[in-house]
């Protein structure tokens, strides 16, 4: 069963100049994304800085706008809806960020945080919603006495649990997650992660996890896509994207990807050469063709659209 | 003193403090390895497990307002850093020892042109013309690969991509052929094709020019791929110090077992029967280091752990072939 679906999302930022500030050009962020997103389901969505995944999490939760295109949430475009419309449907969507500290107020107390978006959605108040943030604190790996505290007294580790459980405070269905374990040590990233899976399996969550971490996308995916310059270049489930990747992008990123084996250090690595392009002024046609080893002359000029090659399996290749 | 002829660093029994409000930070306690010519050595842990701070120390960088080198001895080529003047200190700074840190933007001087600060500190150390310094440093640019190195040379900071900026840094760091080269979480904030470029220009660099690369990073992925020796430090100690192969193939404390299964695993198909398998925790945190710790500082967190671990530092065991642990309970 979907519960999100994007189609054809676009998202691009205007960039003004001269004297007039007229628009002069556009960086396009997102620049026509589809998948979808079943109930219980993890997709993955990994790229290098300035991919556009960030964006994409970010025009899906409505944060911005999109330029054009349409978000599907569990049956109901959500693409147009204004904020006070858009209101109800805000408790099936949630979020949980890399800083989960950043986005806490540091004079309220943890309890009160987490418990927040119960009283917003007006789901529980007073004795009923202090029991409701323990058990979600409990649920978490927290200590209920701790709902006391205030943000700065917990660990990074902590408050990423923080984060999870005032996202499942309203019981959403879809989870975007945006980088949560980047900024977290291993040890501690292990806690999260093992968290993020147990809750999933419980509760029948769909996360959308955004990340650039390629093992941390191994570990937590059932499907992945790669972006590169606002496109999704390849998407299919992960074992076969990582025994068959069939976009060169994704070849490069797999194969530069380092891993705890000492064997590896006499493999030869395809390493792509030269930088990623501004995406104010992305190459034509094929994005990745002014780094792509295999390019030829029509990957300068057409676009590849993103095809189903095998069943589930999607890239956008002229060449695959 | 000097034990190991093969050694171009040797540090022993360094301990680093800082003064806080809360107390004296034991940043480091009590850590010793050797670096040998030519090699690259990889020293691994968590945030605030001492890594950066034995780094700074080594180049004498730690600033005296707040903090101290209290004990121990850092010798490069046999001579004694720890009580050597600043100013031969900056003598040996950025021309045998140099360093590269995580954020190159934060090193560079954004009002100078690429080219004026690498032959800035070829002018310092060398003794060159300015015009020699400058055809040395579009040389150096050109060995970094940076193409169009001419016009690279006039270009500010800002100009450049990040990837760019850190070849910038390893320019001017291998720019007077140091011996020894202390890089600081290189490639943490590079994006993973660019890490690959870096760690591959550092590592065939290396093989050129034979300087010595002392390594620190979080990345267990980035030691495996790069290093000869790694050490595993914790808690301002170094618990475990091995070749690169016996460290991964067998890890012997149990700290670095912990570490190894936390890890998700780009490499390896690890699902059993279509369900994603659980990660190992390492339970609790890292301990307070503004209290003395007695025994070993993992005990609190180790599953093996006894009395005796609480109350007493842990000896250093030896496993053969370099392989070295400090730990009660573990028998190699």
């Amino acid at each position: 069963m979907t519960v999100l679906a994007v189609d054809r999302l676009v998202k691009h930022f205007p960039i003004h100049g001269g004297l007039l500030q007229r628009r002069v050009g556009a960086v396009k962020a997102v620049d026509g994304v589809n998948f979808a997103i079943a109930k219980g389901e993890t997709l993955g969505l990994v790229g290098e800085s300035g991919c556009g995944k960030s964006t994409v999490g970010k025009t899906i939760l409505k944060l911005i706008e999109p330029t054009s295109g349409r978000i599907v949430l569990g049956g109901e475009d959500i693409t147009a809806l204004k904020p006070g419309a858009m209101w109800p449907h805000r408790r099936r969507i949630q979020t949980i960020f890399q800083d989960p500290y950043s986005s806490m107020n540091p004079r309220l107390s943890a309890g009160t945080i987490v418990g927040e978006p119960l009283e917003n959605f007006d789901i529980a108040r007073g004795r009923e919603r202090d029991e409701r943030v323990a058990a979600l604190f409990e649920r978490v790996g927290l200590r209920p006495d701790s709902m006391r505290k205030y943000a700065h007294e917990f660990s990074g580790g902590q408050r990423q649990r923080l984060g999870i459980a005032k996202a499942l405070s309203v019981n959403p269905d879809v989870i975007v997650a945006d980088e949560p374990v980047s900024a977290l040590d291993v040890s501690v990233q292990a806690q999260v992660l093992n968290l993020l899976i147990d809750l999933q399996e419980e509760l029948g969550l769909a996360y959308l996890f955004i990340s650039h971490d390629l093992a941390v996308m191994r570990h937590i995916s059932h499907r992945i896509a790669v972006m590169y310059l606002g496109r999704i270049v390849e998407l299919t489930d992960k074992r076969t994207l990582f025994a068959r990747p069939l976009h060169p992008y994704t070849e490069a990123l797999l194969s530069a990807a380092t891993a705890p084996d000492p064997r590896r250090q006499r493999r030869k690595r395809a390493i792509v050469q030269g930088d990623v392009p501004s995406p104010a002024k992305p190459p034509p046609g094929c994005h990745f063709h002014t780094r792509c080893p295999y390019a030829v002359a029509d990957c300068k000029v057409k676009d590849p659209p993103l095809r189903e090659v095998a069943p589930g399996h999607h890239v956008a290749c002229h060449l695959r | 003193m000097s034990g190991n002829p093969g050694a171009i660093l040797e540090v022993r029994d360094l301990a680093t403090q800082f003064d806080t409000l809360d107390g004296v930070v034991r940043a480091v306690d009590g850590v010793s390895f050797d670096l040998e010519r030519g090699e690259t050595l990889g020293i691994v842990g968590e945030s605030g497990c001492g890594k950066s701070v034995t780094a700074l120390s080594i180049l004498r960088l730690i600033p005296p307002e707040t903090g101290r080198i209290a004990a121990g001895s850092i010798r490069f080529e046999g001579e004694e850093l720890t009580t050597l003047s600043e100013e031969a200190m900056k003598r040996l700074r950025g021309h045998r020892i140099s360093m590269i840190f995580q954020e190159p933007m934060t090193s560079l001087n954004p009002v100078l042109t690429v080219g004026t600060q690498i032959a800035e500190n070829v002018v310092r150390h060398m003794g060159v013309s300015k015009k020699a310094a400058r055809e040395r440093a579009r040389e150096m640019l050109d060995l970094v690969r940076i193409a169009d190195s001419k016009r690279r040379l006039d270009e500010y900071p800002h100009q450049l991509s990040g990837g760019m900026r850190q070849r910038v840094m390893i320019a001017m760091a291998l720019s007077c052929d140091p011996q020894v080269l202390i890089a600081d979480e290189p490639t943490t904030a590079l994006d993973v094709t660019i890490q690959a470029q870096i760690l591959d220009l550092m590592l065939d660099l290396k093989e050129k020019t034979g300087t010595a690369i002392v390594l620190i990073t979080h990345d267990l992925g980035v030691v495996a791929e790069t290093s000869r020796r790694v050490v595993v430090m914790y808690a301002g100690r170094k618990v475990e110090e091995a070749p690169v192969e016996a460290l991964f193939d067998n890890p012997l404390h149990p700290y670095t077992r912990g570490l190894m299964r936390a890890i998700p695993r780009l490499d390896v198909d690890a699902e059993e029967g279509g369900r994603r398998p659980r990660l190992q925790e390492i339970p609790g945190m890292v301990p307070l280091l503004t209290r003395p710790i007695v025994g070993c500082a993992f005990a609190a967190r180790c599953s093996l752990a006894t009395e005796r671990c609480r109350a007493e530092p842990p000896p250093v065991v030896d496993a053969g072939g370099g392989h070295t642990v400090a730990c009660w309970e573990v028998t190699p």
